[in-house]
């Protein structure tokens, strides 16, 4: 008797703390957003980055901070006092998972917009999902030509694309030419196998054959690979005289590391958006992550300068990370900073209206490098830019273009041997 | 001329180390029959283990090789005691799915306690030295790692064939309870089996944290390799992985430079199914 009124006192209890709990629930104004970028597998350290750039984006929304310039940093929340609740989720860098993650968000958690995928081949099915659904993606750091060229509604990406970057590098090459006499004539391109890569390397071939540059070397490699010799002494053997290359994380390491074994480098390396971009791997290579050069958006070198009102949001993300915001990462951040304007310019939460404007207005964005965010048709930031650096003991030194210059570039990359 | 001797001396220093790395897990295959799917992720724990103690001690990996060697000797002997040996004699994929759940157990807990970041241990005393042979250009700590993994290899086969422990384990792996019989403690073998084949991925993983980064998924295709590399070779033979891995890590180095380096590890498993085809047990499974 005395357990079945012990159990009843239980239930009672429990029933009222449900109860004022979902009350103060129903009561809360909050803005769902999803993300989905690799917590784990071999892209983890970049996407737990996206993460904390997101997380950044958050902070300076839901609450106030006296920045100038900076839109709706001054104001606490969005609309009348709704706050920005994130709901994460792990794509491990597998494309299906992506897919159901996002399926998951929209239909179960009932999430207002997604931001993600940082892969590319992740990106791809989580946004044809959003379509599907008529629902808002975000995109910041992927960076594939592929993803806005499908003629999507409902997706928006940041960052430039690698068609972009590849125009850049090509435009690069040509000043270096007919500048400095350089005679840069060959063209390798090392990337991994995957949808990044691929796409990289496409553009990067389109450019070489605008320009009549003859590519020497084509290779692909294994991602998470065990060695890049073979990679690498293939390079060797063509010898050319620029590569373009797309490698992340470990990759990009192993293959600075091995090219060092190898005592090859070719005159000038750029790289897409890779580990070339990411601080924490670049102060593990130490004085072997040098002389390479990369397109960036975004580094602090760039932001003391060009984008002063940015380095605020950096401290908070650096206070997340111990590392200042890297170039894709803040994509992210971005992103998130945009859909947030562009709800507050559609005064309600409601997808077609924030999709209207997303369309159609421009924005303030003072953690980009052209200051501004616009979509084009199929959701590719028109304003998107970005600029080419080297990097020398760990600080990236923009060398291209001329109006944004502050180093010389260090010609052609040393000898290994002779350092 | 120059290429060939190169990507000769890579392919053979590549497959040593793949044969010290599988010869743990066909030690374990052999003679217990069941697949650790933790290998990959002992390789990532010695690589971590070696990491940090260089980097909080200061100690060389040409010295720190002894410690992660015997840390992952009681890591893996452990992880027999109290999880592999209780899912021996129940269902068939019961020891399968706990070094299964032993493996993301690991890579999760070190994805929590490191993060993913990449780390590369500098100011080792062999960094960035290389050796001229033949024309061809040969980093000092992977022909350190490969010398080291042919010496271990050659100690681990004179161990099973000549000592008493070794032939009390040949004893087990042919008929468990015959061996019982006369008197070997079965148990006792499978738990120093398991102990021997985590220390001989842990030697590895020590010394290949001279030249390789460490971050939670290092492990993942050296282990899908390894499983070739014992199955190629046959399960139990550490002549047979030796052979097998130097195979592996010839024709990985000739296909990536001779055909395509995005070949290399199509050859490599094209290689093990066309092995497998023509003889299921292995070029020296018996």
């Amino acid at each position: 008797m005395l357990v079945k009124s012990k159990a009843v006192k239980f239930f009672l209890v429990l029933v009222f703390v449900l109860a004022v709990s979902s009350a103060s629930f129903a009561a809360e104004k909050i803005i769902k957003i999803g993300t989905i970028f690799p917590h784990t597998g071999p892209a983890a350290v970049s996407g737990q980055n996206c993460v904390a750039a997101v997380e950044t984006a958050v902070e300076f929304i839901n609450n106030k901070y006296d920045w100038e310039g900076f839109p709706l940093a001054q104001k606490e929340g969005l609309l009348d006092g709704y706050k920005i609740v994130l709901v994460n989720a792990d794509h491990q860098g597998k494309p299906d998972i992506a897919k159901s993650e996002a399926e998951r968000l929209y239909e179960e958690e009932g999430v207002f917009a997604i931001i993600g995928c940082y892969n590319s081949s992740s990106s791809k099915p989580a946004s044809a999902v959003a379509e599907r659904l008529e629902k808002i993606f975000m995109c910041g750091a992927s960076s594939s030509a592929e993803l806005t060229e499908r003629g999507f509604n409902y997706f928006f990406r940041t960052a430039a694309t690698d068609a972009i970057e590849s125009a850049e590098f090509g435009e690069y090459i040509e000043h270096l030419n007919k500048e400095k006499g350089t005679n840069l004539t060959t063209l390798g391109l090392i990337y991994e196998n995957s949808e990044f890569g691929k796409h990289a390397a496409d553009e990067g071939k389109k450019v070489a054959a605008k320009m009549g540059i003859n590519v020497v070397a084509d290779i692909p490699f294994t991602v998470g690979a065990t060695n890049m010799d073979s990679e690498i002494q293939t390079l060797k053997a063509a010898n050319p005289d620029v590569v373009f290359g797309a490698a992340l994380g470990g990759d990009y390491s192993l293959m600075v590391r091995t090219m060092k074994q190898s005592n090859w480098a070719s005159k000038i390396f750029i790289n897409y958006c890779t580990g070339y971009q990411n601080p924490a791997i670049n102060k593990e290579l130490g004085a072997d992550s040098s002389y390479y050069m990369g397109g960036m958006g975004y580094s602090p070198e760039i932001a003391e300068v060009y984008m002063k009102a940015a380095l605020p949001a950096q401290e908070i993300y650096r206070a997340k990370t111990g590392f200042p915001l890297d170039s894709d990462s803040i994509q992210e951040t971005v992103c998130l900073h945009v859909l947030a304007q562009a709800i507050e310019k559609a005064g309600v939460l409601n997808t077609e209206k924030v999709v209207e404007i997303l369309r159609t207005e421009t924005f303030d964005s003072p953690l980009s490098l052209s200051g501004k965010v616009a979509f084009a048709p199929g959701g590719q930031n028109s304003k998107a830019f970005t600029v080419i650096t080297q990097l020398l003991d760990l600080k990236y030194r923009t060398v291209f273009p001329a109006s944004y210059a502050d180093s010389e570039l260090i010609y052609p990359f040393p000898a290994w041997d002779k350092r | 001329m120059d290429f060939f001797v190169q990507v000769l001396i890579d392919g053979l220093m590549n497959g040593a180390i793949y044969g010290l790395v599988a010869a743990g897990l066909s030690l374990i295959w052999g003679v217990m029959d069941v697949i650790n799917f933790a290998h990959g992720e002992f390789l990532m724990v010695a690589m971590y283990t070696c990491y940090w103690i260089g980097m909080l001690v200061g100690l060389d990996p040409l010295f720190s090789w002894v410690l992660t060697g015997a840390f992952l000797f009681f890591l893996s002997a452990g992880s027999y005691k109290f999880i592999v040996r209780r899912s021996i004699g129940k269902a068939a994929m019961a020891p399968l799915l706990a070094t299964f759940g032993l493996s993301i157990f690991l890579k999760n807990f070190c994805l929590n306690r490191f993060t993913p970041n990449f780390r590369l241990l500098s100011g080792t005393s062999l960094e960035g030295k290389v050796t001229h042979i033949f024309g061809a250009i040969v980093s000092q700590p992977k022909l350190v790692t490969a010398i080291f993994s042919l010496v271990m290899l050659c100690v681990l086969h004179y161990m099973i064939k000549k000592t008493r422990i070794g032939r009390a384990i040949q004893a087990t792996a042919m008929d468990r309870e015959a061996a019982e019989l006369m008197g070997v403690d079965t148990e006792r073998i499978f738990t120093l089996v398991f102990g021997i084949g985590g220390m001989c991925v842990g030697i590895a993983g020590g010394f290949m944290t001279s030249y390789l980064a460490v971050f939670p998924e290092v492990g993942a295709l050296f282990s899908l390799i390894a499983f070739v590399v014992v199955a190629l070779g046959g399960f139990g033979s550490i002549p047979g992985a030796l052979c097998a891995a130097l195979l592996i890590g010839l024709v990985e180095s000739f296909a990536g430079f001779y055909i395509a380096p995005v070949m290399k590890y199509v050859a490599v498993f094209a290689l093990y199914l066309a092995v497998v085809l023509v003889r299921p047990k292995g070029l020296f499974g018996w």
